[in-house]
């Protein structure tokens, strides 16, 4: 049979694809912005803050050709899916390009001090993985592909992990007097920067599992939390899971 | 892999989240059990198992050739008046084997109404035509019972405001959406359990679509309601349950089969149907 609705169709693979652009772009933001911090390149930085204006352009560009497709072409289905999902990825994207800003905005702050190699071994390791992260499930999003998105996840664990390194470097690298607590607490923060970027990337992920079966984690929580009002059991009694 | 994750996930939200509803499982009105449609040798419809419920409103949809108005005509025994066609498996009317030669089909028809695609009033004043099926079944006593009868029926079809005024006008002479408002009234005058509606807004505009299915929504609440529609955002806009049928082509014969593919409570339909043929019809992939 032939396709109906090719134009719209056409359509909404170009919205998919403008989200997937957006995406891309953080993937290249994430080693930029790495080498900026590291390598204190105050003009880089500026560079990069100064290109979010854009970034922000293109996130509300999709969400306006999202919204448009959903008053004109009553999307059901896995088109609603993937409509309402850009509604939830353009802002998903656009705050992750502000978290590297964030980190440019650190490597100003912290210009002048040097950083000890053991904290510069364990940031360049989180930028390498929260890239990595960014760049499977951007690919998963657009290839469909549920089981890349499900290991998203799993790939955030280690970043977490990474993140609680790097916090515990920085008590030492400052118990240790290579740096002060002005660049203790600037670290503190890039190593949150990074670790949400990573976040981020497991939201994502969650949206791409959701457009293929229409489940999302909080569906979990939904089922629990029924499960505890039909039993009577009073909200938080039985801790978080 | 995808395959697990995907069965997971469609077995761990079955009543939370994207495609849920709050529906009731209301009473059985139709249990239709493997039902099979034939015309003479030809197989018109197959596969067809499901319930229709009381006081919902569940709607059939599907490609053209894919046996939706045929199944709509079983349940009210119309197929009887084409000579050739048969019916196999089970369909049952509240419990009852409504093709059971003891069943007397002019009092199926009588307790399960029909509107079709085109208003077809009789040819005489708008108040005869509400008053001819009560008339013949013999359900007004005085004619102050018929009197009452019209103006109910009128009432529950949202058309006595713009009549009553011109009852003994003729019925021709009212809009496309009017004499099918009327239809409708006509339907329900002899106090049906059940209403077929077969297209009913195909030949309207879209003022007129909107009041006939406002009107759907105030009438389920008295009666069960089965639409077959071409409308597919109208299935979703008004009914609780939906069936999707295709139309399957024997590449040997070149005859075409229609067969249930997926039945589910609308807003599952249209936001996660459990069939891929499904969600590509409804997203327009293939029609």
């Amino acid at each position: 049979m032939n396709e109906l609705r090719q134009e719209f169709h056409s359509d909404l693979d170009e919205v998919r694809n403008e989200v997937a652009r957006l995406g891309a772009s953080v993937v290249e933001l994430i080693p930029r912005v790495t080498g900026i911090l590291l390598q204190q390149d105050l003009e880089g930085a500026e560079y990069v803050l100064r290109g979010d204006d854009e970034i922000d352009a293109r996130a509300i560009d999709i969400e306006e050709r999202a919204l448009r497709l959903l008053a004109l072409q009553a999307p059901v289905a896995g088109d609603l899916r993937n409509l309402a999902a850009v509604l939830k990825l353009a802002p998903e994207i656009e705050r992750s390009a502000d978290l590297c800003c964030n980190i440019c905005k650190a490597a100003r702050r912290i210009y002048g001090h040097s950083l000890d190699p053991k904290l510069r071994g364990i940031i360049q390791r989180m930028s390498d993985q929260a890239q990595q992260e960014y760049k499977n499930v951007i690919e998963a999003y657009m290839a469909n592909d549920a089981v890349a998105a499900a290991a998203i996840p799993d790939m955030d664990e280690y970043l977490d992990d990474l993140h609680r390194q790097l916090i515990q470097q920085i008590f030492e690298s400052h118990a240790a007097g290579t740096i002060d607590l002005q660049v203790g607490v600037q670290m503190a923060m890039v190593a949150r920067f990074y670790e949400r970027l990573g976040d981020h990337a497991v939201n994502i992920s969650q949206r791409v599992l959701y457009i293929k079966t229409g489940w999302m984690p909080e569906h979990d929580a939904a089922i629990r939390h029924k499960a505890r009002v039909e039993a009577g059991t009073p909200a938080g009694a039985e801790g978080t899971d | 892999m995808t395959e697990e994750i995907e069965k997971r996930h469609h077995a761990m939200a079955p009543d939370v989240g994207h495609g849920s509803t709050d529906l009731q499982n209301n009473d059985v009105v139709f249990g239709v059990e493997d039902l099979a449609v034939y015309y003479g040798e030809f197989m018109a419809v197959q596969d067809v198992s499901l319930d229709i419920r009381e006081n919902e409103i569940t709607a059939f949809i599907g490609p053209s050739g894919c046996g939706k108005t045929t199944v709509l005509r079983c349940f009210n025994r119309m197929n009887d008046l084409i000579e050739s066609a048969r019916v196999t498996g089970s369909l049952r009317y509240h419990g009852v084997d409504l093709y059971d030669s003891k069943v007397d089909a002019v009092e199926v028809r009588r307790r399960i109404g029909m509107v079709f695609q085109k208003p077809n009033p009789f040819p005489k004043s708008i108040y005869d035509n509400i008053a001819y099926g009560p008339r013949l079944s013999g359900l007004a006593k005085k004619g102050s019972e018929m009197d009452d009868i019209v103006q109910h029926s009128l009432q529950k079809a949202a058309i006595w405001d713009e009549v009553k005024d011109r009852l003994k006008e003729s019925a021709l002479g009212m809009s496309g959406g009017q004499q099918q408002r009327l239809c409708i009234a006509r339907a329900i005058a002899t106090n049906p359990d059940v209403v077929l509606m077969d297209e009913p807004c195909s030949a309207l505009d879209p003022i007129a679509t909107t009041r006939i299915e406002e009107l759907m929504q105030e009438l389920k609440s008295d009666y069960t309601i089965v639409i077959v529609t071409h409308n597919m955002q109208q299935a979703a806009r008004v009914s609780d349950r939906t069936a999707f049928f295709v139309t399957e082509v024997n590449p040997e014969s070149d005859r075409r089969t229609g067969r249930l593919i997926e039945f589910n409570p609308t807003a599952k339909i249209f936001s996660n149907p459990d069939d891929e043929r499904t969600e590509q019809y409804v997203t327009g992939r293939f029609g």
